[in-house]
């Protein structure tokens, strides 16, 4: 059974038909800014500030950016500078109100991975800055080829970090109080009164991706190493860095200076890279210690797999499927984890063997 | 959010400090004097790096290159190897220059005191070690035999020769110098750095082992201390990589699980053994 549903049946529930909903994103717009899914182009979609509670879209498979755009930009400014005097200004950060509004729980779960990343050992003025007011609301998704969320732990109505969760029903939407700020909005809203009825119970069951229990994962990546399976993705792709760029957890950068043509003025901005891009590790000599795309795509995935889960007891890939969706070379996050499952089996199988 | 109760930190500005001396010492590299704003010092560990910033031009990671013990001030060696180091090349006494540091974990000095001490130097390897060099001589009770193994390509490339025309004079220190190609001047050893090794008289037990050189360097050096029954746990090493941000968020350093520039730049070797991208 959904073990996710019973978390939300200890919670406090309301009924919004579709124009409660609708005045309710009205109320949050007048509280703060609302970043919520939006309609880009027939089939894609992303987070942007709301203008129009009618153009907000709660029923999507992803967004084609992950959330992390609004606490680490892609492009940042870290300092201004000025040549002549040789002065530098660091630009003002005040944290904002903001509430993330229709966001699915890999979302969810992706930023509170990055609060780690940006918390252990220095914490990064500029990132915790921007995270420091921001409420998230929740809603549930219906997982399509792509999404490996629920394979790797994080069920659709998991309702960590959130202050309110959506599930949308017949006619409108069950409103979840998660927590106090959630119960505060919803107040202050006037949502009427809960509903008393137990919650209706989903035990639909559901066909597993992975070949492989998460929590096995993390072991797994302790064997396979130098399998094959590396140089067999290596192949086809392209080393782009679509995957890392649309990851919800990747947040490596770089940062470069520019200078204004005034030659007077410039700017150290910091902009995302990606450990797929063939110059990552560079150094000034020339030397690249990580020069092959089996050994770029083997660390993505180690970082996502081993080495931030042996800090967190976390796998740090949330499932939102966006590498797959997007890769150009058509490459599956979900293919490579299983092959490298098959490959593991194998490996097992041929120990017995020799025993 | 109460996990967000914690200190922030403004990791990324500079404090501006001033050159205050510069000296040319081989075709491609140059040492620089540097002091720090109101008195500061940069109080590193030997082995630490800063990064250096020049704006419009970026950042860089320079290993401090003189002991701690040598104050006021410290000193960078730099060679000329991209758009920054140029422009820091042409930099005069009393320019201002960007500082961000000290960064990384630097050597774990009380593993050495009472011991033996061989320094392995390839090349500009000899800008970090000559850190710990200095601190071992200024500190000389702590320490017993100090032995410096030095390689380079040509003797023109000799990176410190009036300290190393000091340290040859020392009786308390053992010198032994190679270059891979002589000119005819040369009279001393010629050869690559490993052959320098086996000749030495080792208590090796008691001798603990600090590497700094190229990158190719590293594989062929433990070979020779391997081959003279050095223990694994003697060894450390220095190792290069992109110390892009220094604090352990850029992820361009990143050896296997970890970032050099927070769990390095000296690695104990059997700690590098375990990591497959090392060396």
């Amino acid at each position: 059974m959904n073990s996710q549903y019973k978390n939300l049946s200890e919670l406090k529930r309301y009924f919004f038909d579709q124009e409660t909903a609708r005045r309710f994103i009205s109320f949050l717009m007048k509280k703060a800014e609302v970043i919520a899914p939006h309609s880009k182009g027939e089939k894609s979609f992303a987070y942007q500030v709301t203008t129009d509670p009618d153009q907000v879209v709660l029923n999507y498979p992803r967004t084609i950016q992950p959330l992390k755009k609004f606490f680490l930009p892609p492009r940042e400014t870290l300092l201004e500078y000025d040549l002549e005097k040789n002065a530098i200004k660091k630009p003002e950060l005040e944290p904002k109100d903001r509430i993330f509004l229709g966001v699915h729980s890999y979302d969810m779960k992706s930023i509170l991975l990055l609060d780690y990343s940006f918390k252990k050992g220095n914490p990064e003025s500029n990132y915790l800055t921007r995270r420091e007011k921001s409420v998230f609301i929740g809603v549930s998704y219906q997982s399509d080829e792509y999404h490996l969320a629920e394979d790797l732990g994080i069920d659709i109505h998991d309702v960590s970090g959130f202050s309110l969760f959506l599930d949308p029903v017949e006619k409108g939407f069950l409103v979840f109080e998660v927590d106090e700020v959630g119960a505060n909005l919803l107040n202050e809203f006037d949502a009427g009164l809960p509903i008393d009825t137990p919650l209706e119970q989903d035990f639909s069951e559901r066909k597993p991706k992975l070949k492989m229990h998460h929590k096995r994962l993390p072991q797994i990546f302790e064997h396979i190493y130098h399998s094959p399976v590396w140089k067999k993705v290596a192949e086809r792709c392209v080393g782009c860095g679509t995957c890392n760029l649309l990851c919800a957890t990747c947040y490596c950068f770089d940062v470069r200076d520019e200078v204004e043509l005034n030659v007077k003025e410039g700017k150290r901005e910091r902009y995302w890279d990606g450990c797929m891009l063939n110059p990552f590790a560079e150094v000034a000599g020339g030397e690249n210690f990580r020069p092959t795309l089996d050994s770029r795509t083997r660390h993505r995935l180690y970082r996502k797999f081993k080495y931030l889960t042996e800090q967190t007891g976390e796998l740090h890939c949330v499932g939102c499927g966006r590498c797959s969706k997007y890769c150009p070379a058509g490459i599956s996050l979900i293919e490579i984890v299983n092959d490298l499952i098959d490959d593991y089996n194998k490996q097992q199988k041929q120990a017995v063997t020799l025993v | 959010m109460e996990t967000l109760a914690i200190e922030k930190k403004d990791l990324y500005t500079p404090v501006m400090a001033t050159i205050d001396r510069v000296e040319q010492l081989t075709g491609t590299e140059k040492r620089f004097h540097i002091v720090l704003p109101h008195g500061k010092e940069l109080n590193h560990k030997p082995g630490q790096f800063v990064e250096v910033s020049i704006f419009g031009f970026g950042e860089a990671p320079i290993s401090v290159s003189s002991s701690p013990t040598r104050k006021p001030g410290f000193e960078l060696t730099v060679r000329k190897a991209g758009r920054l180091t140029e422009k820091m090349h042409t930099f005069t006494s009393g320019t201002q220059i960007g500082i961000r540091g000290p960064f990384g974990n630097g050597f774990d000095l009380e593993k050495f005191k009472g011991k033996d001490v061989l320094f392995v130097a390839g090349g500009i390897g000899l800008a970090p070690l000559k850190s710990l060099i200095e601190y071992t001589m200024d500190v000389r009770d702590d320490f017993k035999r100090l032995i410096i193994v030095y390689g380079t390509k040509s003797p023109s490339e000799i990176l410190y020769p009036a300290e190393i025309e000091e340290w040859q004079k020392r009786d308390d220190v053992e010198f032994h110098i190679t270059v891979d190609r002589a000119d005819d001047a040369w009279k001393g050893n010629v050869g690559v750095i490993t052959t320098l090794i086996p000749p030495l008289k080792l208590d090796v037990e008691n001798t603990m082992v600090a590497v700094v050189g190229p990158p190719v360097m590293y594989k062929f050096v433990v070979m020779a201390l391997k081959a003279k029954r050095i223990p694994d746990a003697n060894i450390y090493m220095s190792l290069e990589r992109r110390m892009k941000c220094g604090v352990g968020k850029c992820g361009h350093c990143q050896i296997n699980n970890s970032y050099v520039c927070q769990d390095g730049p000296v690695y104990h070797y059997p700690i590098i053994k375990e990591l497959e991208e090392a060396i």
